[in-house]
This record gives structure tokens, sequence and C-alpha cells, in this order.
């Protein structure tokens, strides 16, 4: 027997953890052949430049960017360089739209394991939204932006104290990337099938707009990635690991602002 | 939040143990009612440093194992083109990707079909929401030479006989039906028009194909590809699409005989496939038991394109 346990926190069920890491490469997956797909009608255009003929904006965005970044003065076809960035490339839309399915699907399954694993390790009650969370969430956003400016300074910055799992930031966004998730698939299909499915392209206002709907979830996964990476690497690895083994050991803590109430 | 509830759910929580055990523990125990919706602390187990550290290790190796699974899985997916331009030197291409894509096709086309209904019609929209069409032949537009002399030839007829239709019987014999209703592009475009012509499933009864046939292969012989070759054009259309109220073989569009630009004299137009299933310029309709082969479908597309 040994003497000196390690008091830990279960975090997250193991169905919680494999969907979290599984929608990195299938999101990944959807994002490339997305934009593929989005390449060959972009819906974001203008009337045709006289000179060029271009009309879709990202290619406005591509020569600008070749146009001011250094090093891309040479670039050999400036308005394609946003698809070649962040498509699968030029001229692949079957096997886009084939990876797009498939990709969708793994999605789909992989959101129907995370909310099961969300029922079965009641950690759905973490991320229901509370009266108090647009206030807290002020307060978490004002925290994270004066933090540099505090840290550049040496002045103190307290971290406003919550004594749930997440605090009232992270419950928005734990809770807003899920939805999305389920309305990326409602737009989704609503623009697969606009016939058999019309209902819920009305839903959304329509075929056209539901495509601006799908277009639009994509940056909802952007928005929320970025920081979400900053600040798991900010916290710390015990979060970070949690998210591989389940659990955490910042035990004290949670106990701590338990006994404070 | 209920302070007091918070104390008391503390209050009931026992004391670290004194005895620590080897494998886990329980040691907060939720006693205390709490309502469905309330947050519950986690629940803090005790470990033996041993326990823990062999666990941490094997579900770091499952994730390092997984990562590689991921990684390996996309570069058996991604095009040979992708991969080529992120770096890879290597021919990835091999049979497994296409056939592991194509399976994955066919379950969407399954999907398709079952969500498909015989009875459910498209939207109809009002003259006001007719939206531009432009010519969308995927070739060079086929000179108009060829309408004066048109003839569609339906084979595969329960009759055993093959049959030569000119446009004047087709507009006669059958009524005309009207209707504005969606065109939507595999690439994502889609336009309101507004169609006329007769229903495919009255060409269907005036001429009943042989008895085990399931699928039409639609043709448009006078096709022609980007440097003005002739290219012909194949489509595969089920029966049961065909036989949809609103599908249509197109005489009319915006109330004019159709143009060359919109496949005269006669166009299938199937509202609840892709608009790459809406044949210009048809030539000749062979029904069949077995799938007939589909020229997009040849070049990686659906074969179904039911939507």
């Amino acid at each position: 027997m040994e003497k000196s346990g390690v008091l830990v926190a279960k975090k997250h069920h193991l169905l919680v953890r494999w969907s979290h890491w599984l929608n990195v490469p299938i999101l990944l997956g959807l994002f490339l052949s997305g934009i593929s797909i989005y390449w060959a009608s972009p819906i974001y255009r203008h009337k045709p430049d006289p000179i060029t003929g271009n009309f879709d904006v990202a290619a406005d965005i591509g020569v600008w960017i070749c146009a001011h970044v250094p090093g891309l003065h040479h670039y050999r076809s400036p308005p394609d360089w946003i698809y070649n960035h962040v498509s699968l490339g030029p001229g692949l839309l079957a096997l886009a739209l084939r990876l797009h399915w498939l990709c969708a699907y793994l999605f789909m399954l992989n959101g129907t394991a995370y909310v099961a694993g969300l029922v079965v390790g009641g950690g759905w009650r973490s991320l229901l939204p509370r009266r108090t969370d647009l206030f807290d969430a002020l307060r978490m956003l004002r925290y994270y932006l004066g933090l540099p400016l505090a840290k550049l300074t040496s002045r103190k910055w307290l971290h406003p104290r919550f004594n749930t799992k997440y605090n009232a930031l992270q419950r928005t966004a734990y809770f807003s990337v899920p939805v999305a998730g389920f309305l990326s698939v409602a737009t989704g299909w609503s623009i697969h099938k606009p016939m058999q499915l019309y209902w819920l392209a009305a839903l959304f206002g329509g075929y056209n707009a539901a495509r601006v709907w799908h277009f639009w979830l994509m940056w909802v996964y952007i928005l929320f990635v970025v920081p979400h990476v900053i600040l798991v690497f900010a916290d710390g690895w015990d979060t970070l690991r949690s998210m591989i083994v389940g659990w955490s050991t910042r035990v004290k803590r949670s106990e701590f602002t338990a006994n404070e109430q | 939040m209920n302070n007091e509830e918070k104390v008391n759910s503390v209050d009931h929580e026992p004391r670290t143990n004194e005895t620590a055990p080897s494998v886990a523990v329980e040691s907060v125990s939720v006693e205390k009612r709490q309502g469905l919706f309330e947050e519950q602390p986690p629940p803090v187990i005790e470990m033996a440093p041993r326990v823990l550290r062999y666990r941490a290790r094997r579900d770091f190796l499952l994730f390092g194992a997984g990562a590689m699974a991921a990684l390996a899985g996309g570069g058996f997916l991604l095009p040979q083109d992708t991969l080529s331009r992120m770096g890879a030197r290597r021919d990835m291409n091999s049979l497994g990707k296409e056939w592991f894509l194509n399976r994955a096709l066919r379950i969407d086309d399954d999907v398709a079909e079952a969500l498909y209904s015989g009875n459910r019609r498209v939207p109809t929209y009002t003259k006001s929401q007719i939206t531009p069409l432009k010519n969308n032949y995927n070739g060079a537009t086929p000179d108009p030479g060829y309408i004066p002399g048109w003839n569609l030839t339906i084979d595969g007829l329960d009759s055993g006989l093959s049959i030569s239709l000119d446009i004047q019987k087709l507009m006669t014999r059958f009524s005309v039906q009207d209707q504005i209703t969606r065109l939507v592009c595999v690439e994502g475009w889609s336009a309101i028009a507004w169609w006329a012509g007769l229903r495919f499933d009255d060409l269907l009864r005036a001429y009943p194909p042989m008895s085990q046939a399931k699928w039409a292969r639609v043709e448009s012989s006078v096709n022609l590809d980007d440097s003005g070759n002739p290219d012909p054009y194949f489509m595969s259309i089920d029966l049961a699409t065909a036989r949809h109220p609103q599908t249509l073989l197109a005489t009319h569009f915006n109330g004019q005989p159709l143009t060359v630009d919109h496949g005269a004299p006669l166009r299938l137009l199937v509202p609840v496939k892709l608009g790459l299933k809406n044949v210009k310029a048809i030539t000749k309709i062979t029904y069949s038991a077995e799938e007939p082969r589909d020229y997009w479908a040849e070049r990686g597309y659906s074969r179904y394109d039911g939507i």
C-alpha cells in the first residue's frame, strides 16, 4: 500500500476526450474541402473588374496580399493566393465534394459521441449558460485584455474568482461551439438536399442564405480555436493533459475556492 | 447560485481519507440532492502515484497512436495534387483511396435516395423571383445547325422497337406543364427559372419502357468539348426520379422556345437532381435494367445526385 496517494479530479469523459481530438483532423478536412467547394462558386462577389474580369472577393484579398506582403510580389497567380493556401488546390471540386461528405458524416458521428460523453459523464451541466454569465464573461474578458499590460508593468492583476468547472467566458465558448456544430450540420444538410429538405433551408432563409450561414459558421470554429489553443498553453500542462488522460491534479485549488464561499 | 447549498455540499464532503487506498475511492459523495441542471463538483479520487503514472503513460501512447493514425489517414485520403503541394514527393495515389472515397460517396447516394420521395414536390416560385440563368454548357456551345433535323430516339421500350419523335410531335401529342423552379448546380450556385414542357412521366406512359427497366440513359450527341470537338454527354437517371411530377422534358424557357444556349429543342429538367443531370439538347433516351454510365460519375462526381 502506498501511503501518499495523489488526489485527482475527474474532468473529461473518455468519449469527450476522443471526440475532442478527432475534431482536429475532421474539421481540418472540412475546411480544406469546404474552401475548395466555395472556390467553384464564391458567394462574396462583385461586378466583374473591367480589366481582369474578376468578381471574387477572396481573389481580391489574394491580390492585395501579394501586393503588400514582402516576398510575395512575384507570386505566380495572386488571385488564387487564398485558395492555394487554404484549400485542397485548384480543379478538385469532385474530390473536394467526396472528402467533404466523408468528413461531414464523421463529424456527425463524432458530435454524437461528444454529446453522449457529456451525458454519460455528466459534463453537460458545466456547459449550461447561467443568468450571471454575461456579466462574468465581460469580467473575464477584461482580465484577459488587461493581462499583457499588467505583466509588462508588473502590476497585480487578479484572476476573477469562480467556483465552477469553467469560468463564464469558457462556458460561453464551450457551449457555443457544439451549437455551431449542430447549426453547421443543419445548414450543411439544407444546402446538400435543398429540395427534399427545403423546409430546413427555409428555416435559414432559403438555399442561398443557408450557404452564407454555412460559410460563416466555419468562422465560429476559427475564432474559437485561436484563443482556445493560446489559453490552454497559458493555463498550463495540467489543463492540456486533462484532455488526454481525463483527470487533473489541481484539486487543492478547486477545494480552496469551494471553501471560500 | 445558492450559497447555502454550496456550503452544505462542502460540509458533506468527507475529509480526505487518511488511509490511502491503492486504486481509487470516491471521496466526494453526492448525497445532497441537487437540481438536475445544477453543476456538481467533479468527483475527486485518490490514486496511487504508480497507477496514475501507468494510466497517463497508457493514455499518452494511445493519443500518439491516434495522432499518427490521423496523419496517415490524411495522407491516404488527400488527393495527390494536394499532397504534392504540401511537399510530399511520393506518389500516394492508390486504388484503396479511390475505393474508399467511392464507398463513402455511395453511402451519401444511398442516403439521398432514402430521402427522396416521389410525392414530394419541390418549391415553386413566382415570376418576380426569377433570376438570370446563363449558358452553362461545360464545353463549347453547339452550332444550331443540328436543330432542323433533330429527332429524339427512344430505345429499350416494352415494344422492343426503337422509335423516333420530332419536336412537333412531342409538343402536340403531350400536354404542356409550366413551372418556375430552382436549378441547383453542383458548384453551389442556383437559378430560379421558368420552364415549360412535357412531363417525362407522360412520355413513359405513352411509350412504356421494358418491364425490367429501372434506369434511363439520357444523352446528347451534339455536346462539344472545350475545343469544339464532339463530346457526347450521357447521364443516368433512375426511373423513380423520371416519374416525378416535376421532371420535365422542357421545350420552353421564359415563355420562349429553348435557345441553343439552353439546349434547344428539348432538354431534361429535373429539379430534384443537380444541374449536371439536366441534359441539354437530348438526342436519345435508352431504358435499361442496369445502371447506365454517367458522364460526371466517371469524372469523380456522385452518380445519383439527388438533392
